[in-house]
């Protein structure tokens, strides 16, 4: 009997995992599609962990099932006054020990690999927390040495190690791409490192912060794209040019007008445009496909729907984060700013 | 003379609501405990069925992102604080000094002060609301989130204030049972031949005594933050630090969830045997195992903060560290299945909760181990995955468990049995409906949903499983009314009991249902760890005892109730402070006053109504 259930729980355990796979393809934020070298690692320990506990909840239960039915109560049955067995109770103490070493010595060895520094050709990104929006600094990579600065879209280049430092200017938030790589906390006044990852896969993949981190936690993702080498250095470039003046006449230069009178530039810097540094940086902002922080697809009405009301988008408080423009900009004017802010593009 | 000393009169109504409030007799302290967290209860229950009625569909605005948070907020302060802690105290009260073989507990009004700061601990947090500052920081309120930069509403305020409180009230207990435990058991009671219960009970109470003081260290830092403007977690360049908020409330935290679920382990180890019509399997190696677990529970807290950014080693050694506490664990679990192994099993109501205990429970100890492997983590912390494996040990564990002790020592405490039918559908719906609730969390947690999220989007995908999750809600809530119309019922109609309906081996069963105020008319001796089922003496019920013949009890006092009042308006007080701090003054002199006149008319009020006629020159 043993052998036949053994057989037949490892088989049910990977038709869950199969099952659960499955729903990974259609969950673009499953912890079960990994892209990058990192995540490799951390899902053949997933999976190793999950199938040992299926294993052992099945059998368990098998067992209790098993007593449950052999030893319901009879008439006139007398139960056997048995006070313990120090064999099966010793056996019952070593056991699982062994089963837990097989665990945890993988975990040592991931966690030892995962403790190093990135290399020193590995692509560095500090990343900074904000109520409620991921600030992206790739430092050397702007205009004269400084800062390329980005936010709530994270460019790397596929096949290039990604050493991304992690810090908050507030509360606690976390950094979580469950494709590339297990989470870790942006913490205000420390510097942490999210283990050095490699993505293997191009695409666009799903972050989000992990710490409740107030008000508007549900509503703080962001993006990782993914892009091959050549497309990394070609946004890089673009990114440290200035943005070109509209057409004249048209929409986006109405809204290039707007931006500048109306206060946006105060806070957002385009390049070649404005200096504000207390939102994000919207440099290239027509190439990112959200809008309000992985929120809204960045179209030019949800662009719009986002200036003109963030309310109905995000509960944001009534001081210290983006206003509402219901009561300054028209639905036409703010579709003229969208219009502006999607022509950010890199050609 | 001295009876008299006070403001107030000895109090001497033995029914109505005065003769609750000043009681000091154990069992009605455990009742008031016990119905004071069936209340909260459906309070946190109806916060959890608002979250799921929000997230049943992706995108919903059935409450805002303030309401949400504030409501899962106060569903785990609720639960952990208000509700799965007082139950466990519920029978720490009720049951100890009967499992025991004693007349009370060591400290009978110390015991009223314990329940009194716990309620108004609780009244004092759910005040909150209706200062519309219904604390929205989490549970476990991490830094700097709950400084006045990102918490404005004095909803931080309520919390630390009414925790200290409780705390308060918790602590004593811890030293209440400690000392009942050691030194009041019946002549012959060694340690080793307590039922379990007692043993995690003894066990629980020092995990209380030293998990407690972090917690209210972390708290006064927190408080002496938000009132007085210090810098212990609000402004990192000036050395503040969040993380050591994180260390100080999981280093109380982890032992916490100990505190929660060994009671719960206790009473499966105690009803098992007694359904299985034969000894626990292994009594030494449970004991051992219950203070394993205990101990190493010291050792894991940071397991909670993998993804912080503690480094390698730390995580390295927080892990191992917390393998090992599956170790004994799942000694427990298999020890308990040892007893049902040759027995001849009864399956009443109270059976199968331990039993669906020892099942769910064994799940949630399962997943833990998943999130003990720090890689597992990376993707599983602070997603619902997390939130799916903690429910099934709190929930498939503690409320399992206490709900099997419910249905166990029902007749003990009313007198009455609990319906068998409505209990077995109650069992059955909750099994179901528990399992439709939790389970999918696993899943759309491995799936990517974060928890303490208001609400997500339509592409995420989630929308299915959450649908079903609510579902399940439902099917739960469903049963715990079931659950309570049985209660309702049961305690007023319900089929009388007998002194022991269940054939139990331990000297609870020994006396009427429900016992008499002074439990034990003659102090049993026993010699064994089944006193019923070993020892002929201890069968015969002992004859009642006519009025004049009684032994005395310790006699009601108005003052436990008056300091645990003092205490919970000194932090009114303070409250009152930051809004008008002249006010706030005056308040705290007044019931700080009231409260050393509380403690000196305790200190001369003798412990029982007809004083020993000591005189005081």
């Amino acid at each position: 009997m043993p052998r036949g259930l053994l057989r037949r729980t490892t088989l049910m355990a990977l038709a869950a995992l199969g099952v659960l796979s499955l729903a990974a393809c259609a969950t673009p934020q499953s912890s079960f599609s990994p892209a990058s070298d990192v995540a490799d690692n951390i899902n053949t320990i997933y999976v190793l962990v999950v199938t040992a506990a299926t294993i052992i909840g099945f059998l368990v239960l098998m067992a209790m099932a098993y007593l449950i039915i052999r030893f319901r109560a009879r008439p006139g049955g007398k139960a056997r006054q048995i006070h313990g067995s120090n064999k099966l109770e010793i056996a019952w103490t070593v056991l699982p020990i062994g089963i837990l070493l097989i665990i945890t010595i993988p975990v040592m060895f991931f966690v030892n690999a995962t403790s190093q520094a990135a290399g020193s050709d590995a692509v560095k990104v500090d990343a900074i927390g904000h109520q409620w929006w991921f600030e992206f600094r790739y430092p050397g990579l702007g205009p004269d040495g400084k800062d390329l600065v980005t936010a709530n879209e994270l460019v790397l280049p596929i096949g290039r190690q990604a050493g991304i430092t992690l810090t908050s200017v507030d509360v606690i938030h976390s950094f979580w791409v469950p494709a590339l790589a297990g989470k870790t906390d942006m913490v205000p006044g420390r510097t942490n490192h999210l283990s050095p990852f490699t993505p293997n896969e191009l695409g666009t993949f799903y972050g989000q912060c992990a710490e409740y981190c107030g008000v508007a936690h549900a509503k703080m993702r962001f993006r990782v794209k993914v892009v091959s080498l050549g497309e990394f250095e070609k946004w890089v470039a673009a990114q440290n040019t200035a943005a070109a003046d509209p057409d004249a006449g048209s929409a986006a230069a109405r809204g290039w007008a707007l931006f500048q009178t109306q206060g946006c530039s105060g806070c957002h810097t385009i390049n070649g445009v404005s200096a504000g540094t207390f939102g994000p940086n919207l440099t290239l902002f027509g190439e990112r496909s959200t809008v309000a922080a992985g929120i809204l697809e960045s179209t030019q009405e949800n662009v719009a729907k986002w200036i003109h009301d963030v309310q109905s988008v995000k509960p944001l408080p009534a001081q210290g984060s983006m206003p509402s423009y219901k009561d300054t900009l028209t639905e036409a004017q703010a579709l003229d700013l969208a219009a502006y802010l999607k022509s950010l593009t890199v050609n | 003379m001295a009876a008299n000393i006070g403001i107030l009169r000895r109090p001497v109504a033995t029914t109505g609501i005065w003769s609750w409030v000043t009681t000091v007799d154990h069992k009605r302290i455990g009742i008031l405990y016990g119905v004071s967290a069936l209340f909260f209860f459906v309070l946190g229950g109806l916060e959890a069925l608002l979250m799921r009625a929000q997230l049943a569909q992706p995108d919903q605005t059935i409450v805002s992102a303030d309401t949400y948070n504030s409501l899962f907020t106060m569903h785990g302060t609720t639960m952990i604080f208000l509700v799965v802690m007082p139950a466990g105290a519920a029978f720490f009260n009720y049951m100890i000094p009967l499992l025991i073989g004693a007349r009370d507990v060591a400290f009978p009004r110390l015991n009223a002060l314990s329940y009194w700061l716990y309620i108004f601990g609780a009244i004092l947090i759910n005040f909150s609301f209706f200062m519309d500052a219904f604390p929205k920081q989490t549970w476990v309120g991490y830094a700097p989130l709950t400084s006045h930069a990102f918490s404005a509403t004095s909803g931080v305020d309520y919390w630390v204030l009414g925790l200290q409180v409780l705390g308060l009230g918790t602590l004593i207990a811890g030293f209440n049972f400690v000392i009942t435990i050691l030194n009041m058991r019946a002549p012959g009671m060694t340690l080793m031949r307590m039922p379990i219960f007692v043993w995690m009970t003894l066990i629980i109470s020092f995990l209380v005594i030293f998990a407690f003081p972090p917690l209210t260290v972390a708290l006064t830092m927190l408080m002496l933050d938000r009132f007085f403007d210090t810098n212990f977690f609000v402004d990192i360049k000036s050395g503040s630090d969040p993380l050591l908020w994180q260390h100080l409330f999981w280093i109380f935290g982890h032992p916490e969830v100990y505190i929660l679920i060994l009671p719960a382990m206790g009473m499966v180890s105690d009803i098992l045997p007694t359904f299985s019509r034969k000894p626990l399997f292994g009594y030494a190696t449970v004991v051992f195992a219950g203070a394993s677990i205990a101990f190493l529970g010291w050792g894991v807290w940071a397991h909670h903060m993998f993804t912080s950014g503690m480094g390698g080693w730390a995580n390295a050694a927080f892990s191992g560290a917390t393998m090992t506490i599956a170790v004994p664990t799942g000694v427990k679990i298999f020890n308990w299945l040892g007893t049902l192994y040759g027995g001849q099993l009864r399956f009443s109501t109270p059976m199968l909760f331990a039993l669906g205990f020892v099942s769910m429970f064994m799940l949630g100890g399962l997943s833990g181990v998943m999130h003990a492997a720090v890689p597992v983590d990376g993707q599983q912390h602070d997603t619902y995955f997390v939130v799916a494996h903690f429910h099934y040990v709190l929930f498939g564990g503690s409320i399992f468990g206490l709900t099997a002790g419910i249905y166990y020592w029902f007749p003990k405490f009313s007198g009455r049995m609990l319906n068998e039918k409505l209990g077995k559908v109650h069992f059955w719906l909750m099994l179901i409906g528990f399992n439709l609730t939790f389970m999918p969390m696993h899943i759309v947690g491995a799936l990517g949903m974060p928890r303490r999220i208001y609400t997500y989007s339509p592409d995420q995908n989630w929308g299915a499983l959450n649908s079903l999750i609510s579902f399940g809600a439902l099917v739960l809530a469903f049963s715990i009314l079931l659950f309570i119309i049985n209660l309702v019922r049961s305690s007023r109609s319900g089929e009388k009991a007998p002194m022991n309906p269940w054939g139990a081996s331990t000297l609870e069963w020994t006396i009427p249902s429900p016992p008499p105020h002074y439990n034990f008319a003659v102090v049993p001796t026993v010699s064994s760890q089944h006193p019923l089922w070993d020892e002929e003496a201890n069968v015969i019920l002992p004859p009642a005892l006519p009025a004049h013949e009684e032994p005395e009890m310790p006699a009601p006092s108005y003052w436990p109730v008056v300091l645990a009042a003092s205490i919970s308006m000194l932090a009114g007080g303070l409250l009152i402070y930051s809004a008008m701090s002249w006010a706030g003054i005056a308040v705290m002199a007044a019931f700080g006053a009231l409260g050393l006149r509380a403690i000196y008319g305790w200190i001369f009020e003798p412990p029982y109504a007809q004083g020993a006629g000591h005189h005081h020159v």
